[in-house]
């Protein structure tokens, strides 16, 4: 059975050629014409994940990937089209910008957690082995502030990977940390799909996507221009870069 | 449109609540001296300077000064939720932006400040009451509280409808706070009602203040209960608030993310 659906996406943004967000450029421009371009960034996207199945998406930047995945995860809404999910999906997006900045490393934690769906009680009970997967137990009462990039985007993922219900959905998480971090990720990553999980999966490396999806999908100009193994949707994503 | 499986019990709602709650408490008071404890002592040193000011320095009349604070208190619950609520949603944008959970959270956790300083402000006005007055009858308390619940539901249904607007339109807590500076003399809280000619009071009473404010003093100083159509209106227009506030919410809070 399919626990995602997607429907014929599409997905258009407008950008006005001068932006007029408050009350004062409205009012000043009340009766002046406002030109503006419309990008179509999904054109008609249609495909289904059946439950425990792992799908790589593929693509050029600006093709569509991350839009698609936020209209997966119910974050932005199609112009057209419908996405059916039958699972709960836990989205792994773009972390790491995510966190209060004031807040230490566990409170941190509390609140991502809670955000993604966990119980308060489930997220106190994880919260030594988050920080541990993230290799960050020393830094549990800094400010996120004080943290690198890295250290953040490290605690993001542990939380994130902690915090998953049925479906995962995933960009570009092998992309965060150093060779220990990554390598942990990959060996939760495995454990994730022993355990029957469905992943939809975000990267530009052909590698990633050789080796962990049996099938993958490429965009190009906000459409499917392949969908087929993982191998061979990696080498015809080569070859269109070249 | 997104159909997708409930993700989020009820008992998470709460988790997500407290949790917001908590972690905005800590932002706002870090690095203040007594950190949680300023956000009660805060409330109650401004009841006893109000008090002492309006006592000593202005020799108010007790009835004059009584009124005065109940005015003070619940118009700046009304300008400190609704200045909170506005910019709510915005304020979690990083989480709203990466995250799906009921955003709805964000927005009522936004008004715990306010609220805590209102239930202090009601501890402390109850005690003040007692102590010079005498205690005030069950029925004036209840209906004290019932008041404070309609307020409470009108500046969640303003909240809510800003707090996505507010996303359009980024100069709005300007506005507003242009607007509330106004209607501080709308409302009467320096001034008593009476001195304006009657047939205006129904356009004083159209600002949610004014009705709390004249309603709680009466209650509270005069013992004198309003009609029972005065309260059927005031009801109405909270839950008409509340039903606005939820049905603009509705219409484009599933947008948020992308204005963000």
């Amino acid at each position: 059975m399919a626990v995602v659906e997607a429907r014929d996406l599409v997905k258009r943004f407008r950008v006005p050629a001068v932006r007029r967000d408050t009350v004062r450029e409205h009012a000043l421009d009340l009766f002046r014409r406002r030109p503006a371009e419309t990008f179509t960034v999904l054109d008609g996207i249609s495909f289904a994940v059946q439950c425990g199945e792992t799908i790589g998406i593929m693509g050029r930047n600006g093709s569509g990937k991350s839009t698609l995945l936020k209209i997966l995860s119910g974050i932005y809404q199609p112009d057209r089209g419908q996405v059916i999910t039958r699972a709960p999906l836990t989205p792994i997006l773009e972390l790491g910008v995510g966190w209060n900045p004031e807040l230490d490393a566990v409170d941190n934690v509390c609140l991502l957690g809670v955000v993604m769906g966990m119980s308060l009680a489930e997220v106190r009970a994880a919260t030594d082995d988050i920080l541990a997967f993230a290799a960050l137990e020393r830094f549990a009462n800094m400010k996120l502030r004080h943290f690198s990039s890295g250290m953040a985007a490290r605690l993001a993922y542990s939380v994130a990977f902690t915090a998953v219900r049925d479906v995962l959905v995933l960009d570009e998480v092998f992309a965060v940390g150093d060779a220990g971090f990554k390598a942990r990720c990959e060996q939760r990553y495995r454990d994730l799909r022993a355990a029957g999980h469905t992943v939809i999966l975000v990267s530009h490396d052909p590698r990633i996507i050789s080796t962990y999806c049996p099938r993958a999908l490429l965009l190009e100009n906000g459409r499917v221009v392949a969908d087929g193994p993982g191998a061979d949707v990696a080498s015809t994503y080569l070859a269109m870069l070249t | 449109m997104a159909a997708s499986p409930v993700v989020f019990q009820r008992t998470h709602h709460l988790d997500l609540l407290w949790t917001f709650v908590r972690t905005d408490f800590k932002t706002r008071y870090h690095g203040t001296i007594g950190g949680f404890l300023w956000a009660l002592v805060k409330p109650f040193a401004m009841f006893v300077v109000l008090l002492w000011v309006f006592s000593f320095l202005f020799d108010a009349d007790g009835q004059y000064r009584l009124r005065l604070i109940i005015g003070l208190f619940l118009f700046d619950f009304f300008a400190e939720s609704t200045k909170a609520g506005i910019t709510s949603l915005h304020a979690k944008g990083y989480l709203v932006s990466k995250a799906r959970f009921p955003s709805w959270i964000a927005v009522v956790s936004s008004l715990a400040n306010a609220v805590i300083t209102l239930g202090i402000f009601v501890v402390a006005i109850t005690v003040f009451r007692t102590a010079t007055a005498g205690a005030a009858p069950a029925v004036s308390l209840a209906l004290f509280l019932f008041y404070l619940l309609m307020f409470l539901l009108i500046v969640t249904g303003f909240s809510l409808a800003a707090s996505v607007v507010f996303l359009r339109y980024r100069d709005l807590n300007q506005v507003w706070e242009v607007v509330v500076q106004a209607g501080f003399f709308v409302a009467p809280v320096v001034y008593p009602l009476d001195i304006i000619p009657e047939r205006y009071h129904a356009f004083l009473y159209a600002w949610p203040p004014t009705a709390v404010i004249e309603f709680s003093r009466s209650v509270l100083i005069a013992e004198a209960i309003p009609s029972g159509r005065a309260h059927l209106l005031l009801a109405v227009e909270a839950l008409a608030a509340l039903a606005l506030g939820i049905a603009v919410f509705r219409r484009y809070a599933p947008t948020a993310a992308e204005r963000l």
